[in-house]
């Protein structure tokens, strides 16, 4: 393993506009073969494109290895685990930016009240357009999107036909609702969910710090999702429902086709640039790895700033022992494998 | 769209390369990288195809509307006939000589 060579620079990387938004895996392993992510399962061994993904929904049944998600890591695709039925759980990734220019401007308009408030109106105004929201309140936008989406209810009940009792959701059994519409919107939601996720950690913005919502690890994610249900997610439920179609599979495919005809990953990554219009800054910028400094602003990292001379001598008080497995450190390591056996399904 | 023929390449390769486009028949793959993309992918190809061979075949503005690159050893080379990109081998019965990278 000493030659990487497989490595992605930043500049390998696809911009995440010009990715698949979503593949999603069930019932398989996902493993690494030959430099290449592979998925296997009991019908067929396949190999996924993985730069040119932005991310990948792994259902139930999935089993993933380290040596997959180094790949998928490398490959700037994030990674989100989805429960049964869609349920949203978990994810990972760490996408194609590499930089911290946009986390720090969303930080900044996060933690001033003026700020953020500027932020939150101008999410809802993209909902109202032609409406002048600069004085609301959030009270005011909250009973305003409320109202609007009472009457989209009602509005895509009347276009399809199929009847509407109201929005049952239970956070983390988003299925105790029992009709389908409510469980296909669910559904839906759930993939556009891990799709902004990918999104906002493909630009190097944080999911956590959210401007509407607040306290979920997730906040940012939801607030971008808000932007596009009633587009998206809302009429292909009822859509789908008046059409039979009430697995949640068919909610995830059916957004995914819509979701390439609008080039809604694209517009998610507009939207934010123009919701955190960090000035001057472009999407694309380098890693750079810096120090900061409280005088200058940056100086140089990898760069030993010791005054003195940097002879080993001087540097003779660092352990430089193997890390002692002590009995405050508690490790489960495998044994050491001869011959790695080769998985069910997989050809030696 | 962009397609990529691989022979005889050294291990590893192959699945690097389908982590951006897709392998639809044993080493030809089929995708639609960007020129940038494009670019970086050939240049690591063509440091390590070693005695294999690659074949890059991508879009172009010229009358064909496509361009070919080529690396390896023995390979078939693009030869430019006034503008008309033909392919050009040597004779049979010349010997198998190392070709520049």
């Amino acid at each position: 393993m000493a030659d990487i060579w497989w490595k992605a620079d930043p500049h390998d990387l696809h911009r995440l506009t010009d990715r698949v938004s979503s593949v999603y895996i069930e019932r398989s392993h996902v493993d690494r073969e030959d430099n290449a992510v592979l998925v296997i399962n009991r019908r067929e061994n396949v190999r996924i494109p993985a730069a040119m993904i932005a991310v990948v929904l792994l259902g139930p049944g999935t089993r993933v290895t380290h040596g997959a998600i180094r790949l998928l890591a490398d490959s700037g695709t994030a990674v989100c685990w989805v429960g049964e039925q869609g349920v949203r759980l978990y994810a990972a990734g760490l996408g194609p930016s590499r930089s911290s220019g946009l986390l720090h401007r969303q930080a900044w308009l996060v933690t001033r009240p003026k700020e953020r408030l500027n932020v939150a109106r101008a999410m809802y105004a993209m909902r109202f357009p032609g409406e002048d929201v600069t004085k609301a309140t959030m009270q005011q936008l909250r009973g305003k999107e409320g109202t609007r989406f009472k009457e989209l209810y009602q509005e895509h009940s009347r276009r399809t036909g199929v009847p509407w009792n109201g929005r049952v959701y239970k956070t983390g059994d988003a299925f105790a609702a029992g009709d389908d519409v409510n469980r296909l919107f669910s559904a839906a939601n759930t993939a556009l969910y891990g799709i902004c996720h990918a999104v906002i950690v493909g630009l190097g913005a944080s999911p956590g710090l959210g401007f509407v919502h607040t306290g979920s690890a997730i906040s940012f994610i939801l607030d971008v999702a808000d932007l596009y249900k009633a587009e998206y997610t809302l009429p292909l439920a009822f859509d789908l429902a008046a059409q039979g179609l009430t697995e949640e599979r068919d909610a995830r495919v059916a957004l995914r086709d819509r979701i390439a005809d609008t080039k809604l990953l694209s517009r998610i990554v507009t939207a934010i640039k123009a919701l955190l219009n960090p000035p001057g800054t472009d999407f694309d910028t380098p890693e750079t790895s810096a120090l900061w400094d409280e005088h200058v602003g940056t100086v140089a990292a990898g760069t030993n700033w010791s005054a003195q001379d940097t002879h080993p001598a001087t540097r003779s008080h660092l352990d430089l022992s193997p890390a002692a497995l002590g009995e405050q450190h508690i490790a489960i390591v495998g044994p050491e494998l001869k011959d790695q056996a080769p998985l069910p399904g997989q050809q030696p | 769209m962009t397609v990529i023929i691989l022979i005889a390449a050294p291990e590893g390769l192959r699945g690097h390369l389908t982590r951006w486009m897709v392998e639809v028949n044993a080493g030809v793959f089929v995708g639609n990288p960007s020129r940038r993309i494009r670019d970086r992918l050939w240049e690591l190809l063509t440091n390590r195809i070693g005695d294999g061979q690659a074949v890059l075949v991508e879009p172009s503005t010229n009358e064909q509307r496509w361009a070919v690159r080529t690396a390896g050893r023995n390979r078939w080379r693009p030869v430019d006939y006034e503008g008309l990109i033909l392919s050009a081998r040597r004779p049979a019965h010349t010997q198998d000589r190392q070709s520049r990278n």
